[in-house]
């Protein structure tokens, strides 16, 4: 998951590595995604997490397509 | 997320003390370090770490057993160093590189280098609040695929 400045610029980045355009997220929503998906991650009672809770976290930040279903 | 391999009470220390170790000392515990934290021998080390990696807690260097990432963070240079508590730590990705701020619970700048320029483009995280410039990340794959190649990824 890299950083660019501009959608154009993720255009320009995938036809020059061969990449699928896939999604883009504003760096906002990735902070509140990376909130949620990381803040337990250190916590000693953590257990990992099933396809089901992972998709839960996507859902809660709008992210609802299949691009985010495992 | 596979669930397929059960971990053991041990396992899960060792993860914890893997994460707090990597977060310390800028770079994750060798299979040595850890079987002297737990009175284990290498081997035993090496088999639990195995059994985290099949379980996708961290990511281990197929042909020698070290630890290459536990998200978010990579053993690694990237292009993305996260500066927090006198302290700079590699994050694998963009995403990452806001899930060390998110993990730690902590102030962080961070430094990434543009995929196309090199340019570099700072932003951080200061009392849970997001502060850096209107930028993008692009996800190139979804999520079933993500851990066919992690490196890529």
């Amino acid at each position: 998951m890299l950083l660019f400045r501009s959608e154009e610029e993720i255009r320009q980045w995938c036809g020059q590595a061969g990449e699928n355009y896939g999604e883009v997220l504003a760096l906002a929503k990735v902070w509140d995604l990376a909130q949620l998906w990381y803040r337990p991650r250190m916590a000693p009672a953590y257990r990992g997490r099933t396809t089901q809770e992972a998709e839960q976290i996507f859902s809660q930040v709008g992210l609802v397509s299949s691009f985010w279903k495992f | 997320m596979t669930e397929a391999i059960e971990l053991t009470d041990q396992d899960w220390r060792i993860r914890l003390f893997i994460y707090q170790f990597f977060v310390d000392n800028e770079r994750p515990p060798s299979i040595q370090e850890t079987a002297g934290q737990f009175s284990l021998s290498e081997n035993s080390a090496l088999e639990a770490y195995r059994r985290l990696n099949q379980r996708h807690q961290i990511f281990l260097a197929p042909e020698t057993g070290q630890i290459l990432m536990a998200h978010p963070l990579s053993a690694l240079p990237t292009l993305y160093r996260v500066a927090v508590n006198g302290r700079n730590l590699w994050a694998n990705c963009a995403w990452d590189s806001l899930g060390i701020p998110a993990m730690l619970d902590a102030d962080v700048e961070i430094e990434a280098r543009h995929p196309l320029s090199d340019e570099v483009i700072h932003y951080a995280v200061k009392n849970r609040e997001l502060v850096g410039p209107p930028h993008r990340v692009h996800f190139a794959l979804p999520a079933r695929r993500w851990y066919d190649d992690l490196v890529h990824t």
